[in-house]
């Protein structure tokens, strides 16, 4: 079985940058000495560059490291482990809850050039670096009939690395799963810069890496698994006056069983935001908008799931559209797909919340956080994975002029609203340093303790990416 | 972004940058699109790391000159701003940045001298065109030249037509429709006067009697973009005061590039008294595809003559007119409109040809792998015809397709129409 190459950029052999000045500390000058300069940045320009991911800033790093392999890998980590410093892997640092930022300053490790791909058919596998761009499977894959399914609404610039260390979600998962159930074995290094090939047989530790933060060792390849796509996907589009009706008709639908392949809201000021981006004719009026693709290999079944769907919407008092053809839905889908950035287009900040509740509660759970958002003054806007009970409800603010103590206090409140009604506190977004500090309220204190007992098991030192996911010891 | 730019210090200039700065939320939506992160892969050289340094300059943490080689190879394409969600208006903050640091820029006496030297000739086609010819008989020697000499020779055509003066007045042929005033370039004018000639020919026949005023200047795109601040402000002013915008229906331009230059104009005047003229001006300014798609779309376009054969053509999206003026629909609707044309999309089509303005003379090695990477993109369509809409990106994609053994013909969108008007397509 030959490997189909895939390259990831046609070119030619890329002029690599190369750190202008000195390394000005010892760590830099050893990854140089070691790695050469053109994996390795140490200039206070580019350093000042690797210390934030989507919504916060880190500690400035002493060293930026650009692998090209595993052996560059396991180089930079025994240097880092050498020199007594932290470690912190980082994909495109998309990430929303501050992962790749570091907590300390040390080494980061940036996978962005580990992007080799191989497409394997036969076996419905690809090989990818860590490094490789999530939409690139699908992209390598789709000439021999096959993709990726996770997708997370990040996926044209997020890796694979990025997407195992968050277990990644997207708008598919609700039919088709998350990233991690497409892991069929990982290649890691660990914090000693020992690298480890692990399948999922016996104990399951590639499923104790993903979704592991980078806390607990470096992903550099995965086996993905891929399947082909669905013969027939349709696409519907319905609006609701009120974003309660909304989640009304995703409690009914689901209840009538339908399952559809994604089903996704928004409410009025993310339709906005995004209709002033891409002006693609969205209900500008509307409270809530619903996007919902069901598909399958039997047309009859995909019509009948999607019917079953457009009545629901209809009982809830909504209005409902078809998609006319692929490129409508594939608008209305990037339409969803940039609400969360949209959102910067009203307020510079964001405190982003990521709650999954139980689906029969949905639409008690929007309306509380609608009133609360109504009463607090802020712009507070939903929109999410709904068909998963997964919701994110973003408080909008300007530091200059509005208060993080009166937003963290409303972020508090929202978070209860999840809890009371037997909700958790992260569906696909992570702990990082954002919901670090709600941990010991989520956890009970033996599971913490026996977490804590993992971490150590396998990072006796501490030194991958500290500062997340599990709060301090006491 | 939260920043503590000191903009009370820096002017105007400085609420655009700080505004521009504020807006963006570090999603990193951007960096797929940005031809710099697709060759680099790195942070600093992705308009989000870019932002991020301008900032880290604009607030003192961070001293100009280590930011500079980062910034310095930004192409101004403007891809991140179509890919933007947030709306973080990257062109006014890099051009914005550009002219407040340059004066702070060190510089050896040539590389000044150099700049200078590009600032004066770009706008001056006499000067140019014998530039261009004397650079012709260079060539021979490029071999023994250093790579920053040899760039710019490479880009030169085979051929360097001998100038040839506009008329100032061409009147409209047949149902008048309209008047409009026409930017008549500069380099443009004397490496490939047909651009000009056949915009003419195309306007006169569809009704359109066509001015160049007399007093115009360079758009002043290339000043701004190198950050030459002042001499920008100066040829801004000259054009203000050549274009009435009331006399005509439209401005035109049919260079990209000089036509994003002069919408842009209201963003350079930003602050200043004359900011409402550059308004006034900017309102009636338009790319010629722009145009001839609106008197199409209402059903005002001479009809073409059909082509001999079924023909292809892969159409070029300039950075400038995609990108900076939003402009893509309209170019392919006119090339649809002759009759046996099809028009192929060509992959990554986003991603910039590499030209942008003084790039290739400044960043040789990056140019030379976006260009290859372009031509190889273009040819892989097999078109009959290479059309785009930019003399920058014409003379890039030209010389590479020819390097990579091609020799499809590459046409300006207006060649191509007025091609098919005289049957000889
Ligand atoms: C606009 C927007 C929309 C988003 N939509 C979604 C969505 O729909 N669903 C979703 O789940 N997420 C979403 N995200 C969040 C983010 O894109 C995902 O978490 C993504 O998986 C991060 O990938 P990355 O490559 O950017 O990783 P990074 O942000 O660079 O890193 C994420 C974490 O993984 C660790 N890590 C990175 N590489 C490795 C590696 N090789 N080995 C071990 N650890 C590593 C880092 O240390 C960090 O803790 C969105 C983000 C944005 C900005
Ligand atoms: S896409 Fe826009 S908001 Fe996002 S990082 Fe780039 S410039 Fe900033
Ligand atoms: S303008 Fe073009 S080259 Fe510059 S940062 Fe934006 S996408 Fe990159």
């Amino acid at each position: 079985m030959t490997p189909r190459k895939t390259a990831l950029s046609p070119g030619s052999p890329a002029p690599k940058p190369r750190s202008n000045g000195k390394p000005d500390n010892a760590l830099a000058a050893e990854l140089t000495r070691l790695l050469g300069p053109q994996k390795v940045l140490s200039n206070l320009s580019e350093r000042l560059n690797y210390r934030y991911d989507a919504i916060q800033f880190g500690a400035t790093p002493l060293a930026v490291v650009l692998p090209e392999s595993t052996a560059d890998v396991v180089t930079a980590v025994r240097a880092a482990r050498a020199a007594g410093v932290p470690v912190v892997g980082r994909g495109a640092a998309s990430g929303l809850s501050g992962g790749a930022a570091p907590a300390l300053p040390g080494l980061v490790i940036s996978f962005t050039r580990m992007t080799r791909l191989d497409i394997f058919p036969e076996r419905r596998e690809a090989r990818a670096q860590a490094g490789v761009v999530t939409l690139a499977v699908t992209d390598k894959a789709r000439p021999f009939g096959l993709i990726y399914p996770p997708d997370p609404a990040s996926f044209r610039t997020s890796t694979i690395g990025g997407n195992l260390g968050e277990n990644a979600g997207g708008p598919l998962c609700f039919k088709y799963g998350v990233s991690g159930d497409y892991v069929r074995g990982l290649e890691f290094v660990d914090a000693e810069g020992e690298v480890h090939e692990l399948g999922r047989d016996a104990y399951d530790l590639a499923g104790l890496l993903i979704g592991s933060e980078g806390t607990l060792g470096l992903i550099t390849e995965a086996t993905l698994r891929l399947t082909p796509p669905p013969r027939f996907t349709r696409t519907l589009m319905a609006s609701f006056a009120e974003v309660g009706a909304c989640a009304e008709a995703v409690s009914a639908a689901i209840a009538a069983g339908a399952v559809p392949g994604k089903l996704e809201f928004m409410d009025q000021a993310c339709t906005n935001a995004v209709e002033d981006y891409l002006h693609l004719g969205l209900p500008r009026e509307a409270g809530a908008v619903l996007l919902v693709d069901t598909d399958g290999d039997d047309l009859d079944t995909v019509e009948e799931e999607r019917a079953l769907v457009e009545a629901a919407c209809l009982a809830a008092g909504g209005t409902v559209r078809r998609a006319a053809s692929d490129a409508e839905s594939a608008a209305l889908w990037q339409a969803r797909r940039s609400v969360s950035p949209a959102l910067g287009r009203i307020r510079p900040q964001r405190m982003n919340e990521d709650i999954v509740v139980p689906r029969s509660v949905l639409p008690d759970v929007v309306r509380e956080i609608r009133a609360l958002g109504d009463a607090s003054g802020f712009h507070v806007v939903q929109f999410g994975h709904i068909g998963d009970g997964n919701l994110h409800p973003n408080i909008l603010f300007d530091p200059r002029r509005e208060s993080p103590e009166a937003v963290h206090d409303l972020a508090h409140r929202i978070a209860l609203v999840a809890i009371r009604h037997g909700g958790v506190l992260s569906g696909e977004h992570g702990i990082g340093t954002m919901k670090r500090p709600f941990m010991r309220e989520a956890v009970d204190p033996v599971t913490l303790s026996a977490l804590w007992d993992v971490k150590r098991a396998l990072d006796p030192a501490g030194a991958l990416n500290p500062g997340k996911v599990l709060p301090e010891e006491e | 972004m939260n920043n503590d730019i000191p903009v009370q210090d820096i002017g105007p200039q400085g609420e655009v940058m700080a505004h521009a700065v504020d807006a963006c939320v570090h999603c990193g939506f951007c960096l797929p699109a940005c031809p710099t992160y697709a060759v680099l892969g790195d942070e600093m050289d992705s308009p989000r790391g870019r932002i991020v340094l301008m900032k880290e300059v604009l607030e003192g943490a961070l001293p100009l000159a280590d930011a500079a080689p980062h910034l310095d190879r930004c192409l101004g394409c403007q891809a991140c701003v179509t890919a933007c969600p947030s709306g973080v208006p990257y062109g006014e903050l890099i051009t914005s940045f550009r002219g407040w640091s340059e004066p702070q820029r060190e510089r050896s006496p040539l590389a000044r001298a150099g700049r200078a030297a590009i600032l004066k000739i770009l706008p001056a086609p006499r000067v140019f065109s014998l530039a261009a010819r004397a650079g012709q008989y260079a060539k021979p020697l490029a071999p023994l030249l250093p790579a920053a000499l040899r760039a710019p020779l490479d880009l030169l055509p085979e051929h360097v037509p001998a100038m040839q003066p506009n008329p100032e007045v061409t009147p409209a042929r047949g149902k008048r429709r309209g008047r409009v005033a026409f930017l008549a370039g500069c380099a443009q004018q004397a490496l490939t006067p047909n651009f000009n000639a056949a915009t003419l020919r195309v306007l006169a026949r569809n009704g359109i009697e066509v001015v160049i005023p007399e007093g115009q200047g360079c758009c002043g795109a290339a000043a701004l973009h190198t950050g030459a601040r002042e001499e920008a402000l100066r040829l801004v002013r000259q054009n203000l005061a050549a274009f009435n915008p009331d006399d005509y229906d439209a401005i035109l331009s049919n260079a990209a590039g000089c036509g994003a230059g002069l919408k842009e104009y209201p963003v350079v005047l930003h602050g200043l008294p004359d900011e409402a003229q550059a308004r006034a001006f900017a309102a009636k300014v338009q790319d010629i595809s722009e145009f001839l798609a609106g008197l199409l779309r209402e059903g005002e376009l001479e009809p073409c003559l059909p082509t001999a054969r079924p023909l292809t053509i892969a159409y070029h999206d300039a950075c400038h007119l995609a990108h900076a003026q939003g402009v893509r629909a309209a170019p392919r609707e006119l090339l649809r409109a002759i009759p046996g044309v099809t028009v192929l999309e060509v992959p990554e089509g986003d991603l910039c040809c590499g030209s942008a303005g003084t790039y290739n003379l400044e960043q040789p090695e990056l140019a030379n792998e976006l260009g290859v990477r372009k031509a190889r993109n273009i040819l892989s369509t097999t078109p009959d015809l290479i059309a785009s809409g930019n003399i920058g990106c014409h003379t890039q994609i030209q010389s590479h397709v020819r390097r990579q053994g091609s020799r499809v013909p590459v046409l300006h969108t207006v060649e191509v129409l007025d091609l098919a008007y005289r049957g000889e397509l």
